[in-house]
């Protein structure tokens, strides 16, 4: 999907840096340009990776290199530090800057930075169809004249003027004309790579805007005035507080419908009921007894299976069901047989792989059954909404709120990814500004933000616990992540970030791209999770043989049963927590919602509070410490631990003490 | 009750004076039992306020001093849907002035205000650009018409 621009690869005759504002469909020339499909994002900032490939132009071979999305020439922010890298790195590249034609303006303030780095460029002059929508036309021909280097007018969606431009790749030139006419010489020739804003900078840039002013005189001109599309008017209204209110509620309802009933109810019915528990379960059970054969036999249970589409929790149109009995990983030892060292090393085998806490039993139904289908429903919208434009829109919407937490809007992308997977989540607070915010977003992260794998899990137990309790859960964990950002906020030093933020014209989304951006992401997903539950599988098979699960279930017994009021089973659920949270909660799925739940709704309720709040994922943990430190990781990992006991057993002790 | 000098205000036109100025036409019937004074400046007629009232007025109410007429505002002064040009901007960050500036907004550029609430929404040319109340409050404008700013440049 993306590589490193130091891959390996023929020697390329020339180099050719994409460059350009974000949102100007650098990706999709890009990808018309060698070939190859990327991630095409609308939300400024999500792409900070950035990718290479490779085309032959006019005989030439050519390393292609797609930056991320900047406005300006300076270092200030991760994706600008990226791109001014990888300028620096390519000395003697070609530069293509790649502009959206509507936003002419923007997009000569970047050319006139570029210029100052005098090497030799084209412009792109991109989306020229919306251009033409909003009634605005350009002079190509003068533009080219008064910038001096070739401007090539395209629309790379459909492909129109990429032959031009692979033409005018050989009649790049040093925009010479641009610098000359600066009255204050930029002081260096190179990238500037200081942070700090400085006065310069600023005052440079109001030059560079009104000698641009100039130019557009002489090439703009708008002949009808606009008329707004259905796009736009939807995009307006996404950000008004009466229409923006509910098409935010629309959209709330679709995604609890889409990811919460059918992710999490029927997809996952489907492949745990159907497809691992009738036949890929059986089968490795057979084909795990045929080759290493000892003498057990396995019990039968009965598995329901119903499928449905849903309506709302509960109800749906159900469209075929069966009972069925199929093999069970449990199983008896026959009476008399003989337990010689031969036959228990098999069976140590034999349950490694399908017994109770079998990889394939355990570790990969788990995986595929449970945490797929969610995560893909989730993505999957996630994508659309992405690519719609929508989600900066959202930053909009919930900004006020977001500041009483000590964030500002643009920390709403973060915590709704962390819906679906808190470690990938983690891992975008990068496109926040000021380390305050991150440090922030990544506690209520791991503390209040339960990923979509937890979700459809907790769903399930919400099931079992009347309607005031679940709202009382909803409501809880609210009110914590408010309380403890806005704590936050006032404990941690520093400034938070300004909320100016682009937004960006809605878009219907297009279906390739999104797909291959849902791929990719479940790629990266299936590479770190799956891993993960192999791993916490196989420690958890390990304690179980050698009966540490009882001493450590002894261990945690005072704070499980004493402080939470839990049966003292439960505490090896925490402990499963602690490598998997979402593998923790499904182990209690399974105390409070399988055929012998031994919880009462009240303890349902207690277990729910904690393991939401619980340490996140082993996989969290260790990108908490990537991205802030060690020691910011540890003094959160402490925090949430504690944090998650005493809540769960405040609720346990109100609970009793009201007489629920 | 007032006392003869002491200051009263024309509720119509503003004008200050005192009693003994108060511009009863002579010979009106009512005579010295009528209550009401009379503006000299606009000849409105109206009972002097009590003086409790006026002390309370004094202490208390906001400056009456009519506002000057004047043709720059912070945008979030603006209503929804006004044009404008950016005249300055006060923030003492240089880095929040550079953002702006980087999205096209410096001084001279037009912008049209679309929305106040939940955030600011302003178009810079093409560019949509969400900001917050304080950082509106930070934009001094001018009011321009709508079809000057139809125009991308100035």
């Amino acid at each position: 999907m993306s590589a490193s621009p130091t891959t390996q690869h023929p020697p390329a005759e020339q180099t050719l840096i994409l460059v350009g504002n974000p949102n100007v469909g650098k990706s999709v020339l890009f990808s018309k340009l060698t070939g190859k499909f990327v991630i095409i994002s609308n939300y400024p900032g999500t792409t900070v990776e950035i990718t290479t490939g490779h085309s032959t132009f006019s005989g030439k071979t050519c390393a292609v290199i797609d930056s991320p999305g900047v406005n300006e020439l300076a270092a200030r922010t991760e994706d600008a530090r990226v791109t001014c890298d990888v300028l620096r790195d390519h000395p003697e590249a070609t530069l293509v800057q790649v502009a959206d034609a509507k936003n002419l303006r923007r997009a000569l303030l970047l050319t006139m930075q570029l210029a100052e780095l005098k090497r030799p460029m084209v412009l792109v002059l991109n989306m020229m169809d919306e251009l033409d929508k909003v009634g605005g036309h350009i002079d190509v021909r003068k533009l080219s004249e008064l910038l001096g280097i070739p401007v090539v007018p395209t629309i790379a969606i459909a492909r129109t003027g990429i032959h031009l431009l692979e033409k005018s790749l050989d009649q790049a030139a040093v925009p010479a004309s641009l610098t000359a006419s600066l009255k204050t010489q930029q002081t260096s020739p190179t990238v500037t790579t200081n942070l700090p804003c400085q006065e310069e900078d600023y005052q440079q840039n109001i030059e560079r805007l009104s000698y641009i002013n100039e130019i557009l005189a002489q090439v703009y001109t708008r002949v009808r005035p606009r008329k707004p599309t259905f796009a736009q008017q939807l995009g307006w209204w996404a950000t008004q507080p009466l229409r923006g209110t509910l098409l935010l509620a629309l959209i709330l309802y679709f995604t609890f419908w889409f990811v919460g009933l059918l992710g999490a109810g029927t997809f996952v019915n489907f492949f745990e009921n159907a497809v691992f528990g009738r036949h890929i379960n059986p089968i490795a059970i057979r084909v795990v007894d045929a080759a290493l054969p000892f003498p057990h036999q396995h019990r039968h249970e009965a598995s329901e299976y119903k499928l449905d589409i849903p309506l709302a929790p509960g109800r749906g149109i159900e469209l075929f069901s069966s009972t069925q009995q199929v093999l069970s990983p449990a199983y008896t030892i026959e009476p008399g047989a003989a337990h010689g060292w031969w036959n228990a090393v098999i069976r140590f085998i034999h349950d490694f792989l399908v017994g109770e806490y079998g990889m394939i039993t355990m570790a990969l139904s788990y995986g595929f059954a449970i945490v797929l289908p969610i995560v893909t429903t989730f993505f999957l919208l996630f994508s659309v909404l992405e690519d719609s434009g929508y989600l900066s829109r959202l930053a909009v919407m919930v900004n006020r709120i977001f500041r009483a937490m000590g964030l500002n809007g643009k920390a709403v992308l973060p915590m709704v990814l962390g819906l679906g997977c808190d470690t990938m989540a983690t891992m975008t607070t990068r496109i926040l500004e000021t380390r305050k915010e991150r440090v922030i977003t990544t506690l209520l992260l791991a503390l209040a933000v339960p990923c979509s794998a937890q979700l459809g899990v907790l769903m399930a137990m919400t099931a079992r616990v009347s309607w005031g309790a679940a709202l009382f859960w909803v409501a809880l964990m609210v009110a914590i992540a408010f309380v403890v950002g806005w704590l936050a906020a006032k404990l941690h030093g520093g400034a938070s970030s300004d909320f100016i933020l682009e937004l960006p014209p809605m878009r219907r989304p297009e279906l390739g791209n999104v797909v291959v951006k849902t791929l990719a992401r479940l790629e990266w997903y299936l590479k770190e999770v799956i891993p993960l539950f192999v791993l916490g599988t196989a420690i958890l098979f390990f304690f179980d043989k050698l009966n540490l699960l009882e001493k450590i279930t002894c261990f945690g017994e005072p704070i499980v049963t004493g402080w939470l009021g839990l049966p003292r089973e439960t505490a090896n659920a925490f402990l499963i927590g602690f490598l998997r949270r979402d593998y923790g909660a499904v182990y209690l799925l399974d105390a409070a919602t399988g055929p012998n739940a031994t919880l009462s709704p009240h303890q349902i309720l207690v277990s729910m509070v904690t393991i939401t709040l619980f340490m996140p994922c082993i996989a969290t943990l260790f990108m908490i410490a990537r991205e802030l430190g060690k020691r910011t990781a540890a003094a959160i990992t402490v925090f949430v631990f504690v944090f998650a006991f005493f809540v769960g057993g405040l609720v346990h002790h109100l609970g009793r003490w009201i007489g629920l | 009750m007032s006392a003869p000098n002491d200051y009263l205000h024309c509720p119509l036109c503003g004008f200050e004076f005192i009693k003994q100025q108060s511009a009863c036409e002579r010979g009106c019937p009512l005579g010295k039992y009528c209550r009401l004074v009379c503006c000299p400046n606009c000849h409105y007629e109206f009972p002097p306020e009590l003086r409790v009232v006026s002390w309370w007025r004094r202490l208390f109410a906001p400056a009456a001093c009519p506002k000057p007429p004047r043709d720059l505002f912070s945008l979030s002064e603006l209503n929804e849907g006004d044009h404008a040009e950016l005249v300055r901007l006060t923030s003492e960050k240089v880095s929040r002035r550079n953002t702006l500036a980087v999205y096209g907004l410096v001084p001279g550029s037009r912008l049209v205000l679309q929305q106040k609430r939940p955030s600011f929404v302003i178009r810079v040319g093409e560019t949509e650009l969400a900001l917050e109340a304080d950082i509106a409050g930070e934009l001094v404008v001018k009011r321009i018409a709508a079809e000057g700013a139809a125009n991308l440049t100035s």
